[in-house]
């Protein structure tokens, strides 16, 4: 399978309120053509930042320390870290090569603009399109996510669609010069479970007309189960566990993993599973605990684990961050 | 938007109703009525009472006073605001001679304020914690600060007085026509009424657009490869000068206010020097219809800068 | 742009650097205080507010002449160490003058903010409170006030009351109350929904009680900087008046009695000593009050992190 983008060992800082806080650190994987990557943790994580990280649009406090991002084109290998975040190459990859829709679209749309309008902006930039075509053009974007009436919806504000008809907008906006990576921060976090639903048809349709990348930011273990290929686990910003879904739904090797899947309800098995929350609290991001980050509420900590722990292989494409990992896998 | 107007000048008219009943109590506070005016002190000295209450009669004077109210109320909307106190002319006349002056010193410095404030604001909130931002900021609390006709004064002695670059006061002079003409005697008088303006709506417009800046559109603007100047300008910007709008018309009292010290310091031949005038005179009736006729402007201005936020704002155009 | 950033970088270098060992700890103590104190513009201005605050009551202390006291041999004698300030067409010391004005312009303006305030956060907060027919009419009513050009009513007032130290107090509080009673309200239609207050209706307290002695101190900061901000504006507004000649009686030493002397040609192009330190005293003085004011305002809104 082609990998079309390459995240190795990223580190990020943030500096606000003169303070350095570690919100990235080491995180590793690869997204490939047609295939689906979750990043799943608890807010705070960093997986938001990660993925604001590969268009370089983090807030101006905040910085790549090391690691490499590397985007792979026909052309050759594109390395977005070493990038000017406003410099004109990674502007005209921005929306052409690699898209994103965000979380609450009520937010992320402008409330001055029509959709129409918001929708050609995209095409401005990256094509050469007549106004008249980008017109068209916009109303079958619409169309083809399923908005009634896109001749007339073209011309509306965001506050006059509904809620999941805002979110199909905003992945129209996306979609529309035909991106290779289509980046979802959390997209359906703000609506209800049926439109949910249909926001992820929606999402599998593309990826599979053209053949797209996706990476999903989710703290929701459902709708990993239900969209992914692969999954990165992240926590305090460190990726503890990455490999395919299958294995790490049912063989969770860190205990973070295993945790946070006994803490949720699978449908299905609603009286016999028993639910365990995760013990203790996330620790604050300035007052780290020593060695692993989640050794505080670990049921498997040792003194080894004062340590960082290494990066173990699983299996060929399943790799763990816990020094217990096989005494994790032999509990389960 | 047509509903919209019509709801927002609908609410006008109690609004409106209810000042001028105030001003027409006050009216009646003054010393004196139309008899007096008519009658000559001496006569007045001499008249009998029952010959003064046929008189105050026939003028309608002994009525209730609701319907001296309407009566007053309906010969204003026909024009006819009363006569000043002082020199007997009507009060229509002055207002409408002294109005010209009044609306171009106050448009001047409006639209000066306006675009400064706004861009200055935007450029501060765009290079936020620079050098060039904490100035704009220390200014802009300056600006705000200094008592207007002190730094009215300060510009008349370094402009006028040490440089002689610009007239010290006054609107024009005998032979100049146009407006260029009279351009020089604008600039000052102008500058320093738009200065404390400049100052709010640069702070306020700051503000504004760094609020808009941290909205999520912004990313998103970002995220579809839009360059920069497009981002801050189109999205930001854009967004910021709904508010700014809205700050503009709230402080347009202010303007007019400030234009009453300025216009007397300046010796600009407007209302506001009239007002004055009006006030140390105990002109009271003059005093009580220029203040009706600012508070009238001051709503007509407010309703117009609603519109403005309508037309730049569609959440509340197509409510 | 490549500067700024370097700058940039070496800042995140040194947090960073910090960060590590262990320096950087989260603050302690009242985040408020802690905020104030790091506002460097306010803690100036608070320290020029108390400077001339102090000077004006221990006027007596600070210079031997009397403010009034007239010496026409001494008349419009530029600076100099018998007369700091020099002094002005009567022979008058200008900065005796200036010091004792400054009681009162500061009287006027701390008296007319504190009545405006007064009248306005006791209605405020019960109608806030209460809503219903009392709220809606005094909303109005308050419209109205503030439709007026502030010094358009103030002079309509003046014109229709009389000039005194006195009459310009309360022309002040009538015209000031209208913000003052729109902001408590607004605070209090935010506390209402608390929980805590509608507890204490189910304990069966009277309104009163509930609005004045619950709500109340909840919504005091900025209420409190509310006070801070329009003391500066009705000092403006007082030297405004007294400019024209319309504000304090003229008799008074006030600071904008004092620059009214200004409007007079020759001392304004000659006589600089006599309106030039004044203009800057006022000035200095509402920046400083403006700069505590927009501290406390910082300090007290938690939106405003960092």
């Amino acid at each position: 399978m082609d990998t079309i983008l390459t995240v190795d060992n990223l580190h990020i800082n943030f500096y606000t309120n003169n303070r350095c806080n570690e919100a990235v650190r080491g995180v590793s994987f690869q997204l490939k053509k047609g295939r689906t990557l979750c990043l799943v943790g608890e807010s705070g994580c960093g997986k938001s930042v990660t993925a604001s990280s590969i268009m370089r649009l983090l807030p101006p406090l905040s910085r790549i320390e090391e690691g490499e991002i590397i985007y792979h084109t026909d052309q050759g290998d594109l390395r977005l870290h070493e990038l000017d975040p406003n410099g004109p190459e990674i502007r005209s990859i921005r929306g052409a090569e690699i898209a994103m829709i965000f979380q609450d679209p009520m937010t992320a749309l402008n409330p001055v603009y029509t959709v129409g309008f918001q929708i050609r902006e995209a095409f401005m930039y990256h094509t050469k399109m007549a106004a008249a075509a980008m017109k068209e053009k916009a109303v079958e974007l619409l169309r083809s996510m399923r908005i009634p009436a896109p001749e007339q919806r073209v011309n509306e504000y965001i506050h006059q669609y509904s809620g999941g008809m805002r979110q199909r907008a905003m992945i129209a906006m996306a979609m529309a010069c035909n991106p290779q990576i289509l980046i979802a921060d959390e997209p359906t976090t703000a609506l209800d479970v049926t439109v949910q639903a249909q926001i992820f048809d929606l999402m599998n349709d593309l990826q599979r007309e053209h053949n797209a990348a996706i990476l999903l930011i989710t703290h929701d273990m459902g709708v990993v189960a239900e969209l992914a290929h692969d999954v990165v686990v992240m926590y305090m910003g460190d990726a503890v566990e990455n490999g395919p879904v299958e294995e790490i739904l049912t063989k969770p090797a860190h205990p973070y993993t295993s945790a946070l899947l006994r803490s949720i309800p699978v449908l299905g098995q609603s009286k016999s599973q028993k639910l365990e929350p995760i013990r203790g609290s996330t620790p604050d991001p300035y007052n780290r605990p020593k060695g692993c980050q989640f050794r505080p509420r670990c049921d498997f900590a040792t003194e080894k684990c004062l340590q960082d722990p290494e990066t173990f292989d699983v299996s060929a494409d399943h790799t763990v961050k816990c020094w217990h990992w096989e005494k994790v896998l032999a509990n389960a | 938007m047509l509903t919209y107007t019509l709801r927002k000048l609908l609410m006008l008219i109690p609004m409106l109703l209810v000042i001028t009943f105030l001003i027409y109590v006050g009216l009646e506070l003054t010393p004196g009525d139309a008899v007096s005016f008519m009658v000559g002190p001496d006569a007045l000295a001499n008249m009998s009472p029952e010959r003064l209450n046929e008189l105050r009669d026939a003028l309608g004077l002994n009525d209730p006073f609701i319907v001296r109210y309407f009566r007053w109320l309906g010969r204003a909307l026909q024009g006819d605001f009363g006569y000043s106190l002082t020199s007997g002319v009507p009060i229509k006349t002055i207002v409408f001679s002294r109005l010209p002056a009044t609306l171009e010193l106050s448009i001047a410095a409006l639209i000066v304020s306006t675009i400064l404030g706004s861009i200055l604001g935007m450029i501060s909130a765009l290079r936020k914690g620079s050098v060039l931002d904490v100035s704009l900021t220390v200014a802009g609390m300056v600006g705000v600060s200094i008592p207007q006709f002190f730094f009215a004064l300060v510009s008349i002695l370094i402009f006028s007085f040490n440089l002689g670059w610009l007239p010290s006061g006054g609107r024009t002079l005998p032979g100049y026509t146009t407006f260029l003409d009279r351009l020089p005697h604008l600039v000052m008088p102008a500058l320093v009424l738009g200065a404390t303006m400049t100052a709010g709506v640069m702070r306020y417009s700051r503000a504004s657009m760094l609020d808009a800046l941290s909205k999520d559109y912004i990313k998103t603007a970002r995220s579809k490869g839009l360059p920069e100047w497009r981002v801050n300008l189109m999205h930001g910007f854009r967004v910021a000068l709904t508010p700014v709008v809205v700050l503009v018309g709230f402080r347009l009292p202010m303007l007019i206010g400030g234009s009453v010290v300025v216009e007397q310091i300046f010796q600009w031949p407007g209302i506001g020097k009239e007002f004055v005038a009006a006030v140390r005179g105990q002109n009271l009736p003059l005093v009580m219809m220029i203040a009706l006729f600012t508070v009238a402007a001051v709503l007509i201005a407010s309703f117009l800068v609603d519109l403005v936020t309508a037309l730049l704002d569609p959440r509340i155009r197509l409510e | 742009m490549s500067r700024t950033a370097s700058r940039l970088d070496r800042k995140m270098d040194l947090l960073k650097m910090q960060e590590k060992e262990g320096l950087l700890k989260s603050k302690e103590g009242s985040r408020a205080v802690g905020k104030f104190i790091q506002n460097k513009l306010a803690l100036i201005g608070l320290v020029v507010f108390a400077v001339i605050l102090l000077s004006s009551i221990f006027a007596p202390l600070l210079t031997k002449y009397d403010p009034a006291m007239i010496d026409l041999r001494a008349r419009l004698s530029p600076p100099s160490w018998e007369h700091l300030f020099g002094t002005d067409k009567l022979g008058r010391d200008v900065f005796a003058r200036v010091l004792y004005g400054g009681r009162i312009s500061i009287l006027v303006g701390f008296g007319g903010a504190l009545g405006a305030a007064l009248v306005g956060v006791s209605l405020g907060t019960y109608a806030g409170y209460k809503g219903g027919w009392l709220d809606k009419i005094l909303l109005r009513v308050s419209e109205i006030f503030m439709a007026f050009p502030q010094i358009i009513l103030v002079l309509l007032l003046v014109s229709l009351l009389g000039q005194s130290l006195w009459n310009l107090l309360v022309i002040f509080t009538i015209t000031g109350w209208g913000s003052v009673y729109r902001m408590a309200r607004s605070q209090m239609l935010s506390i209402r929904e608390e929980e805590y207050v509608q507890a204490l209706k189910a304990f069966g307290l009277s309104d009163a009680i509930i609005a004045y002695k619950h709500m109340l101190p909840n919504a005091l900061g900025p209420i409190m900087v509310n006070l801070t901000l329009s003391t500066a504006m009705f000092i403006l507004e007082e030297t405004a008046l007294s400019f024209l000649g319309l504000g304090v009686p003229l008799h008074i030493p006030t600071w904008g009695n004092i620059l009214n002397a200004a409007q007079d040609l020759t001392i304004l192009q000659e006589a600089w000593w006599i309106w030039v330190p004044v203009g800057l005293v006022i000035s200095a003085f509402v920046l400083s009050i403006n700069f505590v004011g927009d501290g406390l305002r910082d300090s007290a809104d938690p939106t405003q992190q960092g």
